[in-house]
């Protein structure tokens, strides 16, 4: 090696070693001196690594039996101890007859290299990590809708997704939604969000907030979009039940200002038949006092029962008893409206399971009701309601008919809603809905027949066998229907 | 001078009673109506000076009631009183409610329950055309 060629090789900024085919060290750099010590004529594998054996995959092994550079990356130990993971490359060393006598290993420091890589990796996982930890519903889709990734909540939720259409895992359809999000990412890059209703592997329905943005690469293109899907399902419950309460509110607030514009009727008639000296007058608003705080009453019970949908206690109740209890205690009131009130008890009915508080505040507020209906037409000479009980296997039938006012379609269809109200002034809305529910927990049900003007006829079923509910979940408040 | 007639229209008859005792106690002369086509009907016979009309009636409401009065050129100008506890008409006189009929003028009045007599007094005073309504 010539002086200046032997300069070069000092000066590389890199560990430069030649060995023999025995693996000894037979030169090295000043950089491989000032790391790994004067250690000309020791073996390679202890020099760098400590070792006393040949390494597994040996570069210079390599070389020495097929001629040729090999690469590889290496961990090696300098003198202080410290581990310098490097790149490795071996080259021949070859005599005039173009035999390898010898090789010459050249070691890259990759420390720095090594640690940028490292972090990346620790990078890529912590992002993989939050990928799939995100609480929210992630999907990576190609422009055909076919989900490329799909994080864990998603998986857990919507089932193993990849490969497939996204609308075929979130809505179970075959067909592309009318509306997508992801083809509108695709078509002009912008960021779409909306809500939507999707269907999780088991069937549940689940309200999503979906924000969906475009994955672009190096060219700008999109290739892929990104959905990310949020569940609103509790916050879309909570402000249905919201709703509700506000219609609750409202529903109330009306009914009290009826029923005070009633008892301030019946406070007036008292004051001025007292300064008028007509007691006739008087008796007339006392029963207008005495009504309306009935009324109040009767709204405060239905309040309380809406707001504790309590458990029913279900014991055996005697059907006919209950029924002239009831109307006994409705005589007074139907004498004073001038109604005639009758019970009609077809035999011995015997008893039927049920929670008697429950049905004996159902039948209650049904006569309330025929009453009402009955003081609010005008244009009969004569008011009835009749009250009947019969045993109809396997029912227990109650019917409570009347030839009061009647109901149009509408009003029929909507009689069983909560907050629907027919009675303008006294009614929250709240009485039907609920006896109706008293009716379903007891897993009967209430059917309604009416002609405006002619009058209405509600009959009750009760199972003579205590069966369960037919809708045993409670009514949704969505089902609310609002109507003032 | 004669008195004035005013139509309460009201399915219940509690209110019925009071306000009929109450306008009656106060000088005018009374008629009851507990729907909307009892309501047309004694307008017709009656020829009141106001209407006084709760809105929830059974059938139409007391703004139908309203709009059918207004689109007869014989009633068009009989004044109407709204009385109501419902928050939104006390809000904005009704015209939520009458938004498909911006052609015709809303209610006189719209007056909130429970009743202020004194309210209701006034209102009607200032309602009540000088002038009978003239014949059908």
């Amino acid at each position: 090696m010539t002086e200046r060629y032997r300069q070069y090789f000092e000066d590389m900024p890199c560990y430069l070693s030649v060995h023999d085919p025995s693996f000894r060290i037979i030169d090295g750099n000043q950089r491989f001196r000032r790391d790994f010590g004067e250690r000309v004529g020791d073996f390679c594998y202890r020099v760098y690594k400590g070792r006393d054996e040949v390494c597994d995959n040996c570069p210079v092994a390599a070389t020495f039996a097929t001629g040729e550079s090999h690469a590889s990356e290496q961990t090696l130990i300098n003198l202080r101890g410290e581990q310098m993971p490097v790149m490795v490359h071996t080259t021949p060393v070859r005599n005039d007859g173009g035999e390898v006598v010898a090789v010459m290993e050249m070691h890259t420091d990759i420390r720095v290299a090594k640690r940028l890589q490292d972090q990346l990796q620790r990078s890529q996982e912590k992002l993989s990590q939050l990928f799939e930890e995100v609480p929210c519903y992630i999907s990576v889709q190609g422009p055909d809708r076919v989900i490329l990734h799909a994080n864990r909540k998603f998986r857990e939720t919507f089932g193993p997704a990849l490969g497939e259409h996204c609308y075929r895992v979130y809505k179970h359809r075959d067909e592309q939604c009318l509306y997508c999000p992801s083809q509108q990412a695709f078509k002009d890059g912008s960021v779409q969000r909306h809500e939507e209703v999707v269907t999780s592997a088991w069937g549940e329905k689940i309200n999503v907030l979906c924000t969906t943005a475009p994955i672009r690469n190096a060219a700008g293109e999109t290739e892929a979009v990104i959905e990310m899907s949020t569940d609103i399902t509790e916050i879309r419950k909570l402000q249905s039940q919201l709703t509700s309460i506000g219609l609750l509110v409202g529903s109330i607030s009306h009914g009290i200002k009826g029923l005070l514009t009633g008892l301030d009727g019946g406070i007036y008639m008292v004051n001025s038949g007292f300064e008028k000296n007509r007691p006739e007058r008087v008796a007339q608003g006392w029963e207008m006092v005495q009504r309306n705080v009935e009324r109040i009453r009767s709204m405060v019970l239905d309040i309380l029962y809406y707001a504790k949908d309590r458990e029913l206690e279900v014991a055996d109740i005697d059907a006919g008893k209950l029924a002239a209890e009831i109307t006994e205690s409705f005589q007074k009131r139907a004498t004073d409206q001038s109604v005639e009130l009758s019970l009609a008890l077809d035999g011995d009915v015997g008893l039927v399971p049920g929670d008697a508080k429950a049905v004996r505040a159902m039948l209650v507020n049904l006569i309330e009701n025929s009453l009402d209906a009955c003081r609010a037409d005008g244009h009969k000479a004569a008011h009835r309601v009749r009250f009947a009980v019969r045993r109809s296997a396997p029912w227990m039938v109650f019917e409570v008919e009347d030839n009061g006012i009647g109901m149009d379609q509408e009003t029929r269809e909507k009689v069983f809603s909560l907050f629907f109200s027919s009675k303008g002034i006294s009614g929250t809305g709240l009485g039907l809905f609920i006896s109706n529910k008293i009716a379903d927990k007891h897993g009967g049900g209430i059917e309604v027949e009416s002609e405006p003007g002619q009058g209405s006829r509600f009959v009750v079923r009760l199972p003579l066998e205590a069966r369960p509910s037919t809708h045993p979940e409670p009514l949704p408040a969505s089902d609310a229907v609002a109507t003032h | 001078m004669e008195a004035r007639r005013v139509l309460i229209v009201d399915d219940d008859p509690d209110i019925v009673v009071y306000l009929t005792s109450f306008l009656e106690d106060n000088g005018y002369e009374t008629r009851a109506a507990a729907d909307g086509a009892d309501a047309l009907a004694a307008v017709a016979e009656f020829r009141p000076d106001a209407v006084l009309t709760d809105v929830l009636l059974p059938g139409r409401s007391g703004l139908d009631l309203l709009v059918t009065l207004r689109h007869d050129r014989r009633t068009a100008d009989l004044p109407v009183v709204v009385m109501t506890g419902m928050d939104q008409i006390l809000q904005d006189d009704g015209h939520s409610y009458l938004t498909n009929h911006a052609d015709i003028r809303g209610p006189d009045a719209v007056i909130g329950k429970p009743i202020d007599p004194r309210d209701l007094l006034e209102v009607l005073e200032r309602v009540c055309s000088p002038s009978p309504v003239p014949a059908s």
